[in-house]
């Protein structure tokens, strides 16, 4: 084990780190305990928690940051290390403070979009609830150095938003968006972990910073790093596994606002940026990450051009946004990770704005499409400006914070060469084309009637992200800083970008007159392509990856289906089938065996007469089983065996299994009558008086079976054990473990992890009989 | 409900019974440690009489026993109990599930009653287990119920399945 970092603390250090993560983690049930007080108090109080969590990463920051390390289960090695480093700031920043505008904004849109599907204000808890919780876990994600550390809030991440896409419970559509969102990032959640887990074979550690220093290049660096890499791009909805985040869309839109720029998509970009000191080890993995980042720059490029619905394009226009950010953690060199990191930063301010606008202008007019939507620049002049800021941000024009995340973009690109050069222009764009169709179709063109004013906690949010668009533009240090610093863990070396307006023709800024040449084409162009861009649309939803999802879990169910019908649906068949196959193998296991002078008949003494007398009664009994129609006799004469059987084990001396035995043989003879008086009494006679279908089959079964366990057990009990059994060993150490009753004992201590295991099965009965039987009626 | 003389000895003797009934189980479970008997045998020995408590005086009066309103409750208190004991260790830097005092260590002894987190874990096996049979004989009871009260509206009762 390497010594940890060990900090005197509680000192100013550990404050300036555990303060950030513990507000933005209590925030949470803050919320949920202020909803309980009182429903409308749960915004206030996530709203207050969101703001101090941001004034609190930025003040740990301005202290310098620091490093937190605790073990929390040093038997597995697990430590609990939280670090307020560069990337940390930057996300953690964007979490809480697009979180802080997103929740203004939420407390007013939520009551009304609960109003619109005639739901109860009480039911917006959860939704404050999990968004802060989302915040929370985006926090301590982007503090964790701990690889399983990482993976427990990038889980609780899924979680959270599983419930925000699903809000909308009451709609089939947002169900199924929701369960798609949760398997694609959950099951590639588990790449992580498996990635981990190699590290830590490799290496004996978890912590980033160690992994860092301790790998070299090679196949295990190549799987692990990629495994991980997986679960960040998809995440990020990058090609092919995209196509969850349109889905998504089925959310509120202040959920979607939050996903797309600060959260969920973003902490997909974070974790890569996070190992990217690993990863840019392998020259494979930065290619890999090139090709997947372009491929998503294409695609939702191109698919953003295509689509009426506003959150659709925004959704397709984030997967190639995320592209260009990913494009730009493969392209590498001195300009790939901190451009890469600049990027989030000035995408998280647009796109947030973009997508309070589309929602702002969805309760404004009551549509969700483009071609519904025109000319409301004229309702609404607060809002076109403030989100124009914004898309011109995003769409990358001088004098907003846009421009230099392209300048940055192009220069990455530049370095590597020429034809990614060319490859980012017209990525750009694309961007620069879908972006303006979104705001002039919303606010340009013949005006239309019957757009309501919208109150302003829906205007404010999208003004004040606009304005810092703005405000990036012209004063671009303070946002350049965050990027280096982030950019300096990402590359784990001193980062260098300067940020600036030069009047000369040098390449970056040609390439961005090119940008906008091309992007002004395609907008006067759209009659001519927009037959073949629709094509291509039409083709992916026939052939893409989103069909081979649907299709599997249509066949996992179908599976599922099948094995519980071929399991459930007779009972005789079903007992057969384990009863049959088990007789047959133990039978061929005993005829391999040499059985000569094995099978031994010991003494019967006077004292073993109440023993072999109980013997033959339970053989009596299970006699009687075969004959009896009733069945409520039928299931006296089982319980009487089983009775009966517990008399033997007490005439062994084994009273604790006697008395589990009773209390078993009791508890069970009560379910079955109390089952059987649900049946009506007719139906039971009936079955009863019915002739018994095919009884040479079950008494052929009931032969082998019966027969061969017999042999078997005879003969193992016909000889004394060679070898000192386990259960010596229970005996020896029983008195250790300060007991006298040595099965007690083996329960509670030596094998309490099977108890463990079984009671947690118990419980999950309960809950099964009890869904079962309740049979949907709610209490 | 009839009220033969059967009837009338079996509430008697039930209401008579529950009390001892949950001092025995009490008692199976914290000598568990000495001798024979454990949560498992102590949770379904309390779970019986509640049992009891349903057959003597039927379901509606058998629910107003607060340990029957709170069953499904204890039940998971006691799976969380469990696995606290169970989880507990890790934060410490031993294995999951050791048992405190070592095997080298002083036990509390009060009388006979032996103190040790391994009692803790089996008071959380007895709440489930306790928990699991109230839980189902509530609901197996509450289903009963119900069927009757759907024979009788419905004095048709079969054809359902056409």
């Amino acid at each position: 084990m390497v010594e940890a970092r060990r900090e005197r603390w509680p000192s100013l250090t550990s404050l300036a780190v555990l303060l950030p993560l513990v507000l933005a983690l209590v925030s949470a049930p803050a919320a949920a305990l202020a909803g309980a007080l009182r429903p409308r108090l749960a915004a206030v109080a996530g709203t207050a928690f969101a703001a101090l969590s941001a004034l609190a990463v930025a003040w740990g920051w301005s202290m310098g940051g620091g490093t937190v390390d605790v073990p929390w289960a040093p038997s597995y090695d697990l430590r609990f290390t939280v670090t307020l480093d560069g990337l940390a700031v930057l996300y953690a920043l964007l979490a809480t403070g697009i979180g802080f505008a997103v929740l203004v904004y939420s407390s007013r849109y939520l009551p009304l979009h609960l109003e619109h599907q005639g739901r109860p204000e009480s039911d917006g808890g959860s939704f404050y609830f999990f968004i802060l919780l989302f915040m929370g876990s985006m926090v301590g994600l982007a503090m964790a150095q701990d690889l399983i550390l990482l993976f427990v809030f990038w889980d609780l991440t899924a979680i959270a938003s599983y419930y925000l896409i699903g809000f909308d419970r009451h709609e089939e559509d947002s169900r199924a968006s929701a369960l798609m969102a949760l398997l694609v990032t959950g099951v590639t959640a588990v790449l992580l972990l498996i990635g981990a887990l190699m590290f830590y074979a490799a290496h004996g550690t978890f912590s980033i910073p160690e992994l860092v220093r301790l790998t070299e290049p090679g196949p295990l660096l190549t799987v692990a790093g990629g495994l991980i890499a997986v679960a960040g791009l998809a995440k990020s909805a990058q090609v092919p596994l995209h196509f969850w985040l349109p889905r998504a869309m089925a959310a509120p839109t202040p959920v979607s606002a939050y996903l797309h720029s600060a959260a969920m998509v973003a902490a997909g970009v974070f974790l890569i940026g996070r190992v990217y000191p690993l990863l840019q080890k392998s020259d494979f993995l930065l290619d890999a990450l090139l090709v997947v980042g372009l491929a998503s720059m294409a695609v939702g490029g191109v698919l953003a051009l295509t689509r009426d619905v506003l959150k659709q394009l925004l959704a397709y226009s984030t997967i190639s946004q995320y592209g260009y950010v990913v494009f730009m953690y493969g392209l590498g060199g001195k300009y790939g990770a901190t451009g890469a990191a600049f990027y989030v930063l000035a995408h998280a301010l647009s796109k947030s704005a973009l997508f309070l606008t589309a929602g702002a202008v969805t309760e404004a007019t009551g549509e969700t499409r483009l071609s519904r939507i025109g000319g409301l620049r004229k309702p609404l002049p607060l809002l076109a400006a403030a989100s124009g800021l914004a898309a011109a941000g995003l769409a990358a024009l001088p004098l907003t914070i846009g421009f230099f995340k392209d300048e940055l973009f192009f220069g990455a690109a530049l370095e590597r060469g020429a034809p990614f050069a060319v490859f980012a222009v017209l990525g750009a764009a694309l961007t620069f084309a879908y972006v303006w169709r979104f705001w002039s179709g919303i606010f340009l063109g013949p005006t239309r009637d019957g757009a309501r004013g919208v109150p302003a906690a829906l205007v404010w949010p999208v003004v004040v992200l606009g304005a810092l668009v703005l405000i990036g533009g012209v004063l671009t240090e303070p946002f350049a800083e965050l990027a280096i610093a982030a950019g300096t863990v990402s590359l784990d070396a001193p980062a260098t970008v300067e940020p600036a307006y030069h009047l000369d023709a040098r390449p970056e800024n040609l390439m961005a007159l090119a940008t906008f040449a091309i992007g002004t084409l395609l907008i006067l162009s759209r009659p001519v392509w927009s037959g073949s861009a629709r094509a291509a649309s039409r083709f992916g939803e026939s052939f893409g990856p989103e069909k081979a999802y649907d299709l599997t879990i249509r066949e996992l169910n179908r599976l599922s289906d099948f094995v519980h019908r071929a399991e459930v649906r007779d009972l005789r068949s079903r007992v057969a089938a384990i009863l049959l196959p088990a007789g047959i193998l133990v039978g061929a296991g005993l005829l391999a065996t040499p059985t000569t002078d094995v099978y031994r008949v010991g003494e019967v003494q006077l004292r073993d007469v109440p023993l072999l007398l109980a013997l033959v009664s339970v053989a009596v009994a299970s006699l009687t089983t075969t004959f009896t129609k009733r069945h409520v006799t039928l299931a006296l004469v089982l319980s009487s065996v089983g009775f009966v059987l517990a008399v033997v084990y007490a005439f062994f001396g084994a009273p604790d299994v006697a008395l589990v035995a009773v209390l078993v043989e009791v508890i069970l003879t009560m379910v079955f009558i109390a089952t059987l008086k649900l049946v009506p009494r007719k139906v039971l006679h009936r079955q009863a008086n019915l002739p018994t279908e095919r009884p040479w089959r079950k008494v052929f079964f009931a032969t082998v079976a019966g027969a061969f366990a017999f042999a078997v057990v005879w003969g193992t009990l016909s000889q004394p054990a060679a070898e000192q059994s386990v259960a010596d060993e229970h005996l020896r150490l029983t008195p250790e473990a300060h007991a006298k009753d040595s099965v007690t004992a083996i329960l509670a201590d030596f094998r309490g992890l099977d108890t463990l295991g079984e009671i947690t099965v118990v419980a999950l009965v309960v809950l099964a009989i009890a869904t079962l039987l309740n049979r949907g009626r709610l209490r | 409900m009839n009220s033969s003389v059967t009837s009338v000895l079996t509430r008697a003797i039930s209401k008579l019974l529950l009390l001892p009934t949950l001092v025995a189980a009490a008692a199976i479970l914290v000598k568990g440690y000495s001798q024979p008997g454990d949560g498992f045998s102590a949770g379904v020995v309390a779970g019986l009489g509640v049992l009891l408590q349903y057959l003597a005086f039927g379901r509606e009066e058998a629910e107003k026993l607060p340990v029957v309103r709170s069953a499904g409750v204890l039940a998971f208190v006691g799976l969380l109990l469990a696995l606290l004991v169970a989880v507990v260790p890790l934060f410490l830097g031993d294995p999951l599930l050791t048992h405190y005092p070592p095997p080298e260590g002083e036990v509390l002894i009060f009388g006979t009653l032996e103190i040790l987190t391994a009692v803790l874990f089996d008071v959380g096996v007895f709440l489930l287990v306790f928990g699991f049979s109230v839980v189902t004989t509530s609901i197996l009871a509450r289903t009963i119920a119900d069927e009757e009260e759907y024979a009788l509206e419905e004095p048709v009762g079969e054809g359902e399945e056409a």
